[in-house]
């Protein structure tokens, strides 16, 4: 039967500092293959698909918001808004569901650290209705277009500090 | 549970949470692996800690007959998967039993030579 160190005699339990630090060590190891496993980055169709939809957003926000008929008809923006948003939701069920499989862990959020996590899941949304509301107080698409950027530096920014610690971690 | 270690006695109250259903080697990895990872296809488990199925399925049923580990099935390619994740009740003696080893260790402890 195997004991990590433990000697039972009855009464208490005789564990050397030597013992414990090796079983930490042991469970710091398996912690470090867990969380290589937790980064792995989403397959490149999705990370496309999530960054094409990030940049769409604000122009959908903005189409959406114009006072005016701004390249279609307002409905249409939001036909279009409701679609896309629609088969964005299909595909990322289906990329998570495959993600799961392939790594064979659950899916989690918070494998990042909250300090640039957190700032990011409130600023992103400000900046994306934000721009759509510049536009339409000021008319000049621009904002969207700078929100559209944004959005995607920051896809392609966590998708490639997902690559890194994964490639760290394994 | 008993707990007592020749780490001295100052560290008493922090072994409160030694727990030698988890102490067991296989076991700890086991719930370091479910905590870290959230949930995990038992197959992965196998592989991460290079056992066989019949080694992790004794443990695992140790850590479920304990209520530390409960497991969900799923089928996947027509196949039967089983998920194993810690309870909260694990999840809390898992993190007990690493401050037990921590307080074992020692708050002065030097590092560890290369």
């Amino acid at each position: 039967m195997e004991t990590n160190g433990v000697h039972g005699d009855g009464h208490g339990i005789r564990l050397t500092q030597e013992q414990a630090r090796s079983a930490l060590a042991d469970t710091e190891q398996v912690r470090a293959s867990a969380a290589a496993l937790s980064a792995t980055p989403w397959p490149t169709w999705f990370f496309v698909t999530l960054t094409l939809y990030t940049a769409a957003l604000p122009i959908m926000c903005g189409g959406m918001l114009a006072e005016s008929d701004w390249l279609l008809p307002g409905p249409a923006w939001m036909g279009v808004m409701l679609a896309a948003t629609a088969v964005y939701g299909v595909l990322s069920a289906v990329a998570s569901k495959g993600w799961r499989e392939r790594t064979g862990v659950a899916l989690r959020y918070d494998v990042l650290p909250k300090r640039a996590t957190v700032p990011l899941a409130i600023g992103l949304p400000v900046v994306l209705v934000g721009s759509a509301l510049a536009f339409r107080s000021t008319g000049k698409p621009a904002w969207l277009i700078a929100a559209s950027l944004a959005g995607v530096a920051a896809s392609v920014g966590f998708h490639l500090t997902f690559v890194r610690l994964h490639r760290k971690t394994t | 549970m008993s707990a007592g270690a020749d780490a001295g006695a100052g560290v008493d109250d922090g072994l409160a949470g030694f727990d030698t259903t988890i102490h067991a080697p296989i076991r700890l990895r086991v719930c370091a692996l479910l905590d870290a990872a959230g949930e995990a296809e038992f197959g992965l488990v196998q592989k991460q800690l290079g056992l066989s199925a019949s080694v992790l399925s004794k443990h695992v049923t140790v850590l479920m007959d304990a209520g530390y580990v409960e497991q969900r099935k799923a089928v996947r390619d027509t196949r039967q998967r089983v998920w194993l994740r810690l309870t909260a009740r694990g999840r809390d003696a898992y993190r007990g039993h690493l401050a037990a080893l921590r307080a074992i260790v020692g708050p002065s402890d030097p590092p560890a030579a290369p």
